[in-house]
């Protein structure tokens, strides 16, 4: 579905991807939840669902789980068909948003849960418990319960308590919302470095692009049950596929234009290239775009406001069709910002990175 | 379908794991077949025979039923005989009454547990749930005890000098009344302290920060939410009071005849058993219309909770 | 600013709680004058007592008629609370976690027989079993009792189901256990305290009840309440406090029990 410039063709796997979601669907009644969804992870990639609520991202996640059954298309790991699988065998570990601990158990009983059931021995289950809670860097808390710990130490034993299984896939339900904000930030970059060091395959699922952006090896951008772009952030970020995903991640700037004969003419008088036709919309994000002098250039202006943000400035222009353009300038580039009401035109720094999709 | 063969350690769930699955997950409605199988056999077709003895003819013969011919001449005897308007007109305003003062002595305490602090909300409820786990009859027989002519009353009076002769309590209408409400009181606090504390406390903050006294927060706020657990309270006072078989016939002696009193002897004793069971529908058509009544009031009474209609 | 509450305010809030005062010492006055009979020395009931006596407490259990009837009420609890939970357990969850159509109706359903009078519930038993040719006896005072009383053991163990985070059995079972490890090390621990809760009640409504075991019970096997009603009404002597103490006392051990399990927010009747 990329209607934009096309980019490198996403990661090219050279060993069978460890994961393999391929068309998948689920309905509920007459509601289709989800809808044609194909995502290959491959080994030791963090792949996060990006999406706001509703767009089917904790559905995947559920029917890779084995919580739910899909409705069609295939759910392979390492290969083996999981659809016939029950929950309890898939060599999955989910890690839930409200962690879902066992309020009855101590933190060993529940970080050795799954031993337990497999009848792994005392001896060995103390030995592998100590090692996981080591690992999530939560040693000494066995004997407390669950309502006895903070947030952040909760979440920790609910890691420890998959990672003792060795999954082959690892999957978290947004767990970082009921963390606070400054906590939220140093888990998710601790949590990051030890998937990696541990080499674990990893699905996230959330709706801040924050948390995908830092996270993720690659992101699956999703809206109304459909994957719209599965790419690496600086591709999504460069090189959106849609309409709906350049808009969903980072600052973008719309207008409509005309595409003829193979090209779209851009408002400063650059050209594009396109294979669309008729009636368009381009997008091009706000460091693309350069703000001269007003006799520069043809797409004229009028700063209608500007802030800064860390090394940026960023303008709000208002042009004269109407509409406000979002520019980004290195603060270093002028002695002075620019003030609100100085005239000014904008032009285009590099075409290519301008965007054509279908209105 | 996976037709490949799959190691050891992955494989389709048992039998035994399914039918367990099915009973966790709710997906059929199989687990509540013993009960409903149950309840089917000893209440429902149980009421079906009932409702059919009380429209026939039938002869009794040691304890089992010989014959049966359909006949509505037990409801109209009913409906026309003086007794049955008596002891029903009995019962109801005995109900009532005890309803009406069940909530007057028990809304009080309902708002003490509102208002007080921990160690006075557990106070209540030890002293509102003790009772309810010891029989009808250990608490009627305390009245017996108080009411007495030996009892508490008399005899503290007596020693103070105000009376000479014991006063006559028991088994007047009083001393029935009196028994009655004491023991459904915490029959109608449970609910109220149950609707009330799951409401948010600020609206008793806000409503005294918006410049009510603690009477007019009491009216205009806490008494409209609690309006819920009135009626639930009134509703189980009603029908608990209104079908008692024990206290009317301790304390007020064996002369008070009562609608549940009356279905005792019809069935037990003279084994008049279409009679008893025209007076056993009787008493629960009008129950129902008086707990219609109480739900429909309380409907009227919370239309606020009403959603967006359409 | 200081807003001096008026006179006529806090009057009234002091008679309310006057009268709530007054109520909590009326519900538990005559438990307490009853407990203080019961070691009177006087073969009458009177106040104040004379003395202090263990001997009616002894008598209660010479009694064989009372004994028997002591016993009869036990089987008959123990009964009713076996079958409750054997039936009410999984209807609850039938009703809780049940995603087929109906899942109201089956809670009204299981409510009716606790709508009704006790009384008519009783006498419709009876009749039906005259039809059939099934005698009043303890079984069928048991059986009708269960019915009567299922639905508060369904209601407590239901909402309590309610209340139990849906993802505990997921992630039970993404941690390996079978449904049914899934079932013994976590849904059952976890609901537990409703159970008991409601195996008390359940109890104690079999133990006590009276307006469905007076048409049901068996002639040979009178339940407790049926055999004090004959004694309170038929004699005048301590022994009936001293049963009635005895009660007393076995409503406070089981309250203490309830408070420990799940706390004395059980509120939820």
């Amino acid at each position: 579905m990329m209607h934009g410039p096309p980019g490198p063709a996403t990661k090219i796997a050279t060993a069978a991807p460890v994961l393999r979601i391929g068309a998948v669907g689920k309905r509920f009644g007459t509601t289709t939840v989800l809808e044609n969804c194909s995502l290959d992870v491959s080994e030791g990639e963090i792949v996060t669902l990006l999406g706001p609520s509703g767009c089917g991202k904790t559905t995947l996640l559920r029917c890779v789980a084995g919580f739910w059954d899909a409705d069609g298309g295939a759910i392979e790991i390492d290969g083996q068909e999981m659809t016939q699988v029950a929950v309890n065998r898939r060599p999955v570990g989910v890690v839930f948003q409200s962690y879902a601990l066992f309020p009855h158990l101590t933190v060993e009983q529940n970080v050795g849960y799954s031993l337990r059931m497999r009848g792994v021995p005392r001896s060995e289950a103390t030995l592998r418990i100590a090692e996981a809670l080591e690992t999530v860097s939560l040693s000494g808390v066995e004997e407390r319960y669950p309502a006895q710990l903070s947030g952040g130490q909760q979440q920790r034993v609910a890691i420890a308590r998959v990672l003792i299984m060795q999954p082959r896939v690892l999957l978290l339900d947004e767990p970082f919302n009921a963390l606070d904000a400054k906590l939220r930030g140093s888990m998710q970059v601790e949590l990051r470095q030890l998937i990696k060091r541990l080499g674990l395959t990893s699905i996230f699922v959330t709706h801040d692009q924050e948390e995908a952006l830092t996270m993720s090896d690659r992101i699956a951008v999703m809206r109304a049950g459909r994957i719209e772009q599965a790419a690496t952030p600086d591709e999504i970020f460069d090189r959106p596929a849609t309409a709906y995903v350049a808009d969903f991640i980072g600052t973008s700037n719309f207008w409509e234009a005309r595409a003829d004969g193979g090209r779209v003419v851009l408002p400063d008088g650059q050209t594009v290239e396109t294979h669309l036709d008729g009636q368009a919309q381009v997008m091009t994000r706000p460091h693309n775009l350069h703000l001269g002098s007003a006799e520069a250039g043809a797409w004229k202006g009028t700063v209608a406001f500007h802030r800064s943000v860390g090394p940026l400035v960023e303008y709000h222009v208002e042009t004269s069709g109407g509409a406000t353009v979002k520019v980004a300038a290195m603060r270093q580039e002028r002695a002075r910002p620019l003030e609100d009401g100085a005239p000014v035109s904008i032009s285009v720094i590099d075409p290519t990175l301008c965007a054509v999709y279908p209105l | 379908m996976a037709e490949a063969a799959l190691p050891s350690g992955i494989g389709q769930p048992g039998l035994g794991e399914r039918t367990v699955d099915a009973l966790l997950s709710g997906r059929g409605i199989w687990p509540a077949v013993p009960a409903i199988f149950v309840l089917m056999i000893v209440a429902i077709i149980p009421f079906m025979i009932l409702l059919s003895l009380g429209f026939s003819d039938i002869v009794v013969a040691r304890g089992a039923i010989v014959s049966q011919t359909l006949s509505l001449s037990h409801l109209s005897n009913a409906l026309s005989d003086p007794l049955y308007w008596t002891t029903f007109q009995r019962s109801l305003s005995l109900a009532l009454s005890t309803t009406a003062l069940c909530f007057v002595f028990g809304y009080p305490v309902a708002y003490l547990f509102l208002i007080g602090g921990r160690w006075t909300k557990r106070l209540i409820l030890v002293l509102t749930i003790a009772p309810l786990l010891t029989s009808g009859i250990v608490r009627t027989y305390a009245w017996l005890v108080i009411l007495g002519g030996r009892g508490v009353v008399n005899s503290t009076l007596m020693n103070i000098g105000l009376i000479d002769e014991p006063l006559r309590i028991m088994n007047t209408y009083w001393a029935v009344l009196i028994g009655m409400v004491q023991i459904h009181l915490p029959v109608m606090i449970l609910p109220l302290i149950a609707v009330m504390s799951r409401h948010d406390s600020r609206l008793v903050e806000a409503s005294e920060n918006l410049g009510a006294s603690r009477l007019g927060t009491l009216r205009h706020v806490i008494l409209p939410l609690s309006v819920p657990g009135i009626g639930t309270g009134a509703a189980l006072v009603f029908t608990l009071s209104y079908t008692t078989f024990v206290v009317p016939q301790l304390l007020g002696g064996g002369n008070y005849l009562n609608a549940a009193t009356m279905i005792y002897e019809q069935v037990v004793f003279s084994l008049e058993w279409s009679k008893g069971s025209v007076t056993s529908l009787i008493l629960m058509v009008t129950c129902l219309v008086v707990l219609v009544t109480i739900a429909l009031l309380t409907n009227h009474f919370t239309r606020w909770t009403k959603g967006r209609e359409g | 600013m200081l807003r001096k509450s008026s006179l006529a305010d806090t009057l009234g809030i002091g008679l309310i709680l006057a009268v709530a005062l007054l109520s909590l010492v009326l519900l538990v006055a005559p438990s307490l004058i009853v407990v203080i009979i019961s070691f009177d020395t006087r073969a009458y009931v009177s106040f104040p007592p004379e003395g202090f006596t263990l001997r009616w407490y002894a008598e209660v259990f010479e009694q064989g008629e009372l004994v028997e009837a002591m016993l009869n009420s036990l089987q008959v609890g123990v009964t009713v609370t076996f079958l409750c939970v054997v039936l009410g357990v999984p209807t609850a969850l039938a009703c809780a976690r049940g995603r087929f159509r109906g899942t109201t109706a089956l809670s009204v359903f299981v409510l009716v027989p606790h709508m009704v009078p006790g009384i008519v519930l009783g006498v419709a038993v009876l009749f039906a079993g005259a039809l059939v040719g099934v005698s009043p006896s303890i079984w069928l005072q048991s059986i009708s009792i269960t019915v009567f009383i299922l639905a508060v053991m369904v209601r407590t163990v239901q909402s309590r189901l309610l209340r139990l985070d849906p993802a505990l059995e997921e992630a039970a079972a993404n941690l390996r256990a079978s449904p049914f490890q899934s079932l013994r090390t976590v849904t059952f621990p976890l609901l537990m305290p409703a159970i008991l809760a409601g195996a008390v009640f359940t109890f104690v409504e079999g133990f006590d009840n009276l307006s469905v075991a007076i048409f049901t019970h068996g002639f040979r096997d009178r339940p407790l309440p049926v055999e004090l009603l004959a004694l309170v009404q038929y004699t005048s002597s301590p022994l009936v406090a001293a049963v009635s103490g005895v009660q007393i006392v076995l409503a406070v051990v089981a309250l203490i029990a309830v408070s420990l399990s799940i706390g004395l927010d059980n509120v939820n009747e």
